[in-house]
């Protein structure tokens, strides 16, 4: 164990954790936006589409992102899309993100009273009003506590962007262990850089849960 | 720019090794799952114990595995311990990484099974006269299991798809078949769809599979 290796090493980390941050935030933003339309799709009034989206959304989910993030990286070229090394990687997360997102906003919905839709449907609400007005916003509370966790996940998943290359906290301790042979040390230093983005994120989740469950 | 021409072919010469890949992939999960239910339920036994201490150091080992990348933990276990002179093969290592990532999401699964059972079954067990082995065995455990089912099956829908990046260190699966084939063949759109296809059927099977064995296990007497 070396600590000196870890001290002069820090600042570099450093940099590649501004960069897991952003590649993050930006999934976040793309992925949140597609996953609330997704989730909001399973419930449309036309025939058919809650149907086709339910189905896609499972068919995404059950492919490990790896697997996403190659078949853009590597898989799409193949087709002449090329797409650089962290595009790539923002769109094979956000698309993980919406779909996932998608099944925390069907769980948020569903888990509200069918009485609350039908009895704003009863005061002349349109099937829309009443979900953007009624439903809608009582379903966000109880999708606080889900979506949160899924941000932590996607907050330590973004370290697979590192096997196409893409420079973020793991590569960046990749870079660094191939100059000083450090791997413990590094590796380490990376995980506990990691868990101090990642545990408040986890608490604020659970606390958030246990605040619900009180009446 | 010349036409990409989708090639059946190259997914039938493929497909053998893929289904090999993909029957590991069931594998290392089926073992990696077993395994950490028997640590996760080892160590959320070990958390009821009274005093402060083997709460707490059991809740640090959750939270350390919980908040950190499976990515990081597989580096760590694969190129990091040698350097303390513990050299694990990729199978080991990667069967190591997976389990104790898993039994980190597990032994919270099975506390918080233990703590839904409320505390009123145990006095009334024991007050029937049960002794403290009994009291688990017929009284705690038929509910705490019904309360953790669902979430120990999303965590092994998680497992399947996580086991696919022990890849990266060289063990032997679906993933690890896929990239193989692709990296020699160049037919990267036709292998990886068919390995997201294998995926996508395991874990449908496994859902289903699931779901079906949850609605037994509610129907079914303690």
């Amino acid at each position: 164990m070396s600590v000196q290796v870890v001290v002069q090493t820090l600042p570099y980390l450093l940099r590649g954790t501004l960069s897991t941050v952003a590649i993050a935030a930006a999934v976040i933003v793309v992925g949140t936006a597609g996953g609330v339309a997704l989730g909001l799709l399973r419930f449309a009034p036309w025939r058919g589409v809650g149907a086709v989206v339910a189905w896609l959304v499972e068919l995404v989910r059950a492919v490990p992102l790896l697997l996403l993030l190659f078949f853009i990286f590597f898989g799409l070229p193949a087709l002449a899309i090329r797409i650089p090394t962290f595009p790539a990687a923002v769109l094979a997360m956000s698309l993980w993100m919406a779909v996932n997102t998608a099944e925390v906003v069907r769980g948020g919905i569903q888990s509200i009273p069918r009485g609350q839709f039908e009895a704003a449907r009863s005061i002349g609400l349109s099937e829309v009003q009443a979900m953007a007005y009624v439903v809608f916003p009582q379903a966000v509370r109880r999708m606080i506590p889900p979506f949160v966790g899924l941000c932590t996940i996607l907050i330590k998943d973004t370290s697979l962007a590192a096997i196409i290359g893409v420079f973020e906290l793991t590569r960046a301790a990749q870079e660094t262990i191939e100059r000083t042979f450090r791997s413990f040390e590094i590796y380490l230093t990376a995980a506990a850089i990691y868990f101090v983005i990642c545990f408040p994120l986890t608490r604020f989740a659970q606390r958030a849960e246990a605040r619900l469950l009180r009446p | 720019m010349t036409a990409y021409g989708f090639e059946w072919a190259a997914i039938a010469r493929g497909l053998p090794y893929l289904l090999e890949g993909a029957g590991l992939t069931v594998m290392i999960s089926s073992v990696a799952m077993v395994l950490a239910l028997v640590l996760g339920l080892a160590l959320a036994a070990i958390s009821q114990a009274p005093g402060p201490v083997a709460r707490r150091l059991v809740a640090a080992y959750v939270e350390v595995f919980r908040n950190t990348p499976l990515l990081i933990q597989i580096f760590i276990v694969y190129f990091g311990l040698p350097q303390l002179g513990v050299k694990l093969s990729p199978f080991l290592s990667g069967l190591a990484a997976l389990v104790l990532y898993a039994a980190a999401y597990n032994t919270e699964i099975f506390r918080a099974g233990l703590e839904a059972v409320p505390h009123g079954q145990f006095e009334a067990a024991r007050s029937a006269g049960l002794g403290e082995l009994q009291i688990l065995r017929y009284v705690i455990m038929p509910q705490a299991v019904r309360i953790c089912f669902p979430a120990l099956g999303n965590n092994l829908v998680s497992l399947v798809k996580n086991s696919s990046l022990v890849s990266t260190i060289g063990m032997v699966e679906l993933m690890f078949v896929a990239n193989d084939i692709s990296f020699n063949n160049f037919r990267t759109f036709e292998i990886y769809g068919t390995a997201a296809v294998m995926y996508v059927v395991i874990v449908l099977a496994l859902t289903r599979l699931l779901r079906a064995a949850e609605g037994r296990l509610l129907r079914a007497p303690a």
